[in-house]
């Protein structure tokens, strides 16, 4: 697109508009965020009075050293890998076959939003009943099944945790990513299908052909927005578990550091805002990826 | 209403505004009330949020502030988990604003929240703290100071199936081995539960795991030294530990306790499917409650012992502290607030109408409890002597650690001495010794 010329006195009413707009992004995120960058830099803890040592990097330092810190990171990797990658794909057919035409389509594209329009902290109370041990109904079909010994409780034991806590996520937000991937499809011309119908190609190469490349830029913006929400997994983990068995995540980790020792005469606050930055690195680490790889323009 | 009551009413309105002097009286009463209302301290409070519990606090408050016009009292409604109220009180305190004035803090807040608290001790003798119970004041206490005033109190209690136990000719246990026998030989008879508690990875574990330690000899942090490493105190921690993870894998306790916090335990139990369960005083009138399955069922002991070891409830409880960078009118205003609310009078009748447990040692002997809440007053020996949880300003840090390491325990993670080991080179390092 060429590039248009403004008037003077155009520009000068949008830096006006904008004004407002900068400042309060300035205001709640760039000075808090500035400022954590600051924090994490000292030795420190929000008593009155409580010297500020300078310790330079160290802090960073001790965040390899710290193997919780480590496995909180792997946890949160294993979480996000496996609740992005399964909601893409369910949600990807559930995109498809809800833009086939059928009778009530309507009234099934409302229903299924209802897991993703219920609050996290409700939802994941809830689970946390259906995985009970006695009265949980999830439990009580696995364990009729067979498939896990009766009174093993879900939540409480290593390795099954962390895979209930995903189920979860795609439950709860496999919709949102299906609607977003639904939004896209129906912004493909349906001339396309039928051109390609008259040429004879199969469904599957229509699919790979025409849907998929069409897609690109909406599964793009999806992945990226369910790969940062799942970066800072917080709610679920923290209601389900509390962190227990392999289920402490970076955020549930970083909670526990900054409010729970908030006036540790030990000092926590700086090592937990430099948490707070490696978690904000990380997700910029992978925000740049996806822009680089899908070659998403951002305009 | 008939012609005659209408006149005496018109005959008394016309009495009350003709009449000179009872005009002037009005007059400067009103006067009086607005002079002083605009040198009313206004303070706000912190309260629990729900049922009994608020609605008396709200009666209290209400009758606090007639008998003080000149002070006003705003109660700000918390949420009900007390790691939900650590959160918010952490972004109250850390602003430094004035407000809330008075605080009501969990029994294990004071020493991390005493940088920002009033010291009360120049006032011990106008609170009475002299008759108090000994455990609620120690929990208090922090660098030589008392930071806040204890409002009622909580100890752990073991309940169990009257109803079973003498169907099958058992007696209510006084140790550990029995209460495994018994459990052991009700639960595999009846199809349900033995022993249900709080295994779940959070502060509750951490009161059982006390309790366990305690009544098998042990101790973990004594006097604000770490003593868990010394040869007699490891052994009987490892003990413990051993005991708790045994009642699990016998299926005394079901493995599902590894998820059970209070709630859990409770339903289980009242819904009629464990013979014993380590629980709070809350669940006392619920248990016996017009709609419980085992009403009138229940009985309640102290926390059975181990081999030489003794019975042991973890305090639990809340304390009124007040807010340092409060002004001195709004301090001043709130000691006054924080002795009315902890007053004999004010205690027994947050027992007799909420079940929560005076503090003051002489309500115990009260006639009205002995009457309404006969169980208080039976086991005062137990709040008496229930202990406190390590008072550090790292405690939150002190629980943490016993709470993963006790965990890994239960849940088959970590060998009971490689835990115990663990933990207490962990503990060295946070509390610095």
């Amino acid at each position: 697109m060429a590039e248009k010329k403004y008037k003077k006195s155009d520009i000068k009413l949008a830096f006006w508009l904008i004004l407002p707009a900068v400042v309060a992004i300035a205001i709640t995120a760039f000075i808090p965020l500035f400022k954590t960058i600051i924090d994490s830099f000292f030795k420190f803890t929000l008593i009155p009075d409580f010297p500020r040592e300078f310790v330079g990097i160290n802090n960073y330092i001790d965040l390899f050293k710290d193997s919780r810190f480590v496995e909180s990171f792997w946890n949160t990797m294993y979480f996000t890998v496996f609740t992005v990658f399964l909601e893409f794909i369910i949600g990807l057919v559930t995109a498809v076959i809800l833009n086939a035409s059928f009778k009530l389509r309507g009234i099934v594209r409302a229903a299924i939003l209802i897991p993703w329009a219920v609050p996290t902290a409700i939802s994941s109370q809830m689970w946390r009943w259906m995985y009970n041990d006695q009265a949980g109904i999830i439990s009580n079909i696995l364990y009729t099944l067979g498939w896990i010994e009766p009174g093993t409780p879900i939540l409480g034991t290593p390795g099954y945790a962390m895979n209930a806590i995903v189920a979860v996520d795609v439950w709860k937000t496999t919709p949102f990513v299906a609607l977003l991937l639904l939004a896209g499809l129906q912004l493909i011309p349906s001339e396309l299908y039928e051109a390609a119908r008259i040429d004879g190609a199969s469904k599957w190469k229509q699919f790979t052909t025409i849907t998929l490349p069409i897609l690109k830029p909406t599964i793009a913006v999806t992945l990226i927005f369910r790969t940062l929400d799942a970066l800072r997994v917080f709610d679920i983990v923290y209601i389900m578990t509390g962190g227990a068995l392999g289920t402490e995540t970076l955020s549930v980790y970083n909670r526990t550091i900054l409010m729970d020792r908030i006036f540790s005469p030990r000092g926590w606050y700086g090592y937990g805002s430099a948490i707070s930055v490696v978690i904000f690195l990380i997700i910029g680490v992978f925000s740049v990826i996806y822009i680089k790889t899908m070659k998403l323009k951002i305009d | 209403m008939n012609k005659k009551k209408l006149y005496f009413t018109f005959e008394k309105i016309y009495l009350s505004w003709g009449c000179g002097y009872m005009k002037k009286l009005l007059l400067f009463v009103t006067l009086l009330s607005f002079f002083i209302s605009s040198f009313a301290v206004t303070i706000t409070m912190t309260a629990g949020a729900v049922g009994k519990e608020l609605e008396l606090t709200n009666i209290q408050i209400q009758r606090f502030m007639e008998e003080n016009p000149d002070i006003n009292v705003q109660i700000l409604p918390m949420p009900n988990s007390s790691t939900a109220r650590h959160d918010l009180y952490v972004t109250y305190l850390a602003s430094g604003t004035p407000d809330p004035v008075v605080l009501m803090l969990d029994v294990v807040w004071p020493a991390e929240f005493a940088p920002f608290l009033v010291d009360l001790k120049p006032d011990y003798d106008y609170f009475g703290f002299d008759g108090f119970l000994e455990g609620t004041i120690k929990s208090n206490v922090v660098d030589d100071k008392i930071v806040a005033a204890p409002w009622f109190t909580d100890a752990g209690f073991m309940y169990y199936r009257k109803d079973l136990l003498e169907k099958y000719g058992y007696d209510a246990p006084n140790t550990w081995n029995e209460l495994y026998n018994i459990a052991k030989d009700i639960s595999e008879n009846e199809f349900i539960d033995g022993f249900v508690w709080q295994g779940a990875k959070y502060e509750g574990l951490t009161c059982d795991v006390m309790e366990f330690v305690h009544s098998f000899g042990g101790e973990i942090i004594d006097n604000g030294k770490v003593v868990v490493d010394n040869a007699e105190n490891y052994d009987k921690t490892v003990a413990a530990l051993k005991f708790m993870k045994k009642l699990i894998d016998d299926g005394v306790t079901p493995k599902g306790v590894t998820t059970y916090m209070e709630e859990e335990a409770r339903r289980q139990f009242q819904n009629g499917n464990a013979v014993f369960m380590r629980n709070w005083p809350y669940a006392w009138p619920l248990a016996n409650a017009s709609d419980s399955p085992v009403k009138g069922k229940v009985g309640i002991v102290p926390v059975p012992m181990g081999d030489n070891g003794r019975h042991s409830a973890t305090l639990g409880g809340w304390n009124l502290g007040i807010n340092k960078n409060s002004s001195k009118a709004q301090i001043d205003a709130a000691k006054k607030l924080v002795k009315y609310l902890t007053a004999y009078d004010q205690q027994v009748e947050r027992a007799t109408y909420a079940g929560q447990n005076p503090t003051m040692k002489s309500a115990y002997s009260d006639a009205k409890i002995k009457e309404e809440a006969p169980f208080v007053v039976d086991l005062y020996d137990v709040f008496i002597s229930a202990e406190p949880r390590p008072v550090t300003a790292v405690y939150s840090e002190v629980s943490d650690a016993i709470q993963r390491y006790t965990y890994g325990v239960l849940t088959g993670q970590y060998k009971a001495e490689d835990a115990v080991t663990r933990m207490a080179k962990e503990l060295k390092q946070i509390v610095g010794n």
